[in-house]
């Protein structure tokens, strides 16, 4: 008889496996931190998403009509219908609660090349505004970053109104607006003059709003430059607010990771305060993306302060690239000749269920496929123990006992 | 140091831009401009250079294949990419315009208004701004041909002196935007490669501030 490894690393299995493992640690992880899972409908109504102005462009939603003419779209985003739960289930809302989702999101396209579908894992965490509350969903951010063995990446912090309020000094038609907030966002320093003069600002105002893609990098420095661009005293207070969350990530220990941008914008308009996004080397984009958003679950009736983030799942795996080792599937093989059924089928339960090893249970071939490093042969003259070069023989289950122990201990 | 590659667009800018590096300190002594070679490395081995068209330059940055990139303003207006762009490196000028035969009715006079251009995205968004409705036929290249034999009624395409124009029977009938050579860069190589990329970026500024 002859035993060969049945290697089952075919690629898109593997990709499967890695998937889930990481998906697993990621549930582990939001758990250890007092999340629980939930999950919203795959199908939401229409207009639960376009009367969210500023939020998800209508056309990018892929969307399906039911039998009564209702237009419904694929959740194309999950914090907008778990904030719909969470206000719809409490009235006069006071407590705190912590929700993490593992959801597929559904899009016409993302980041432009077709693909229509992204396994988001997120949290939410609801009840209270505090800068000890966004320290913490901040190092959590971290943590996960950390879980899948990241060591170059950089957490970019900023502020959903800091810039706003400069704009709001300016009186800009909408479309030049929008073409000012693009030129930010790309901080495309070289086009902003331009713009503004040409729809005859105040030269004190192009000077701050021109300053603005230059705050960026070490949260000390971005810190000082940004006094210059203070226009009143809530723009002071929410620079402020922003340096309160980083002294309390320097107390986790993760300063090191974050880099202030007041000129970065997130497209979901629900955003109030504090908004975040990851990046890890070597992934061309965010690998998780969060902020808070007092104000979303007033659009159902209550007042729920919340921050939360999510992570791309495929972003994360493109993180953990170097990540491949892969286990098997199975603890155990028990090779039996046909002789030994009884004991063996009796062996290979007592092995899952009592022991929890993930066992397989073969009959002896002229090819035996295995699919495990251990390997218990039941022949009709004896019994062996093999894994790797070590083969020993043994007469009762005991002896298992023995080699399990022995095995764990390594 | 971290390694950086920097995507250069083939073409008119090149050998400025490569002059443009090499004031920066960044030289690569391979470099020759009738080579054919894609690839090329500085003596330090911490900048890659890749040469690639110049339509693809934004895509290569988007992606993150390349750190950096040296692309015209025309092209990033097409591709609409979420980049940074932080620098204007001054070379390339030239202009988007409207062009057409000399005997072209006012533009919202025209109904059917049809347009050929290498750039649909940037014709159909000027258009959409001035309340005109219009087709968009792509083209690669001689664009001036299509007014000529029929095929559109007008062209949006980047005038340097307009010569071509001019040679082809045609006339600028609307200045669109004004174009030149600009520096972008990877959102998440800014954000993990900060420092070199800042550096790189600050070399250069200086080194134009020289040479004007």
């Amino acid at each position: 008889m002859e035993i060969f490894s049945f290697d089952q690393t075919e690629a898109n299995q593997q990709k499967f496996q890695v998937r889930e493992h990481l998906l697993d640690n990621l549930k582990k992880r939001f758990s250890l931190h007092g999340y629980q899972q939930i999950r919203t409908s795959t199908f939401e109504p229409y207009e639960l998403y376009s009367n969210q102005i500023g939020t998800i462009p209508q056309a990018s939603m892929i969307k399906v009509i039911d039998p009564s003419g209702k237009v419904l779209v694929l959740r194309p985003d999950a914090t907008i219908p778990v904030t719909k739960e969470v206000a719809g289930k409490y009235d006069s809302f006071t407590g705190h609660i912590r929700y993490f989702y593992v959801l597929d999101v559904f899009r016409q396209s993302f980041y432009g090349n077709g693909g229509k579908e992204r396994t988001q894992a997120g949290v939410e965490c609801f009840g209270e505004k505090s800068a000890a509350i966004d320290a913490e969903v901040i190092a959590l951010a971290i943590q996960t970053l950390q879980d899948i063995g990241a060591t170059h990446f950089k957490i970019e912090i900023g502020h959903a109104n800091f810039f706003k309020q400069l704009l709001a000094e300016i009186a800009l038609p909408e479309e030049a607006m929008e073409q000012l907030k693009a030129t930010i966002q790309a901080k495309n320093i070289a086009d902003i003059g331009p713009l503004l003069e040409s729809f005859a600002v105040d030269p004190s105002l192009v000077e701050k709003v021109s300053q603005i893609p230059f705050l960026y990098g070490h949260p000390k420095e971005v810190m000082e430059r940004a006094q210059n661009v203070l226009v009143n005293e809530k723009m002071r207070a929410e620079l402020n607010s922003l340096w309160d969350v980083y002294e309390m990530l320097c107390t986790y220990g993760v300063g090191e990771h974050i880099v202030f941008d007041l000129g970065l914008i997130n497209h979901m308009n629900y955003y109030s305060d504090i908004i975040f996004q990851g990046f890890v080397e070597q992934v061309a984009r965010p690998v998780l993306m969060g902020g808070r958003y007092d104000r979303l679950a007033e659009q159902f009736g209550e007042a729920i302060p919340a921050i939360g983030f999510a992570s791309d799942v495929d972003a994360l795996l493109a993180a953990a690239a170097n990540d491949r080792a892969i286990a098997r599937p199975a603890d155990i093989t028990v090779v039996y000749e046909t002789s030994k059924l009884t004991q063996a089928l009796a062996l290979t339960s007592r092995l899952r269920d009592e022991g929890g090893y993930r066992t397989i249970a073969v009959e002896a071939k002229e090819r035996t496929p295995v699919y495990s490093k251990h390997i218990i042969q039941l022949c009709a003259k004896e019994n062996n123990w093999i894994s790797g070069d070590t083969v020993k023989s043994f007469t009762a289950e005991e002896d298992i006992k023995h080699f399990l122990s022995h095995m764990n201990g390594q | 140091m971290d390694q950086l590659t920097i995507a250069l667009a083939k073409g008119r800018t090149a050998k400025q831009a490569i002059k443009l590096l090499q004031n920066a300190d960044i030289t690569f002594p391979d470099f020759h401009p009738s080579s054919r070679k894609l690839v090329f490395r500085n003596p330090e081995n911490t900048v890659k250079l890749v040469f690639v068209k110049s339509v693809d330059v934004c895509t290569y940055v988007e992606t993150g294949a390349a750190d950096i990139g040296v692309v015209g303003k025309d092209n990033i207006l097409e591709a609409d990419a979420d980049i940074y762009e932080l620098l204007d490196l001054r070379l390339g000028k030239c202009k988007f315009c409207v062009a057409g035969p000399k005997n072209t009715p006012p533009l919202e006079r025209v109904d059917q208004l049809t347009v050929a251009s290498k750039y649909p995205r940037v014709a159909k968004q000027y258009f959409l701004k001035k309340g005109i409705p219009i087709e968009t036929i792509k083209l690669n290249g001689s664009v001036e041909l299509a007014p000529i034999i029929g095929m559109a009624d007008v062209i949006v395409d980047i005038v340097e002196t307009g010569n071509t124009i001019r040679e082809n029977g045609l006339k600028i009938i609307a200045d669109i935007k004004d174009i030149s050579t600009r520096l972008i860069v990877n959102k998440a190589s800014f954000a993990t490669k900060t420092g070199s990329i800042q550096r790189i970026i600050d070399q250069i500024k200086s080194g134009l501030e020289c040479s004007v």
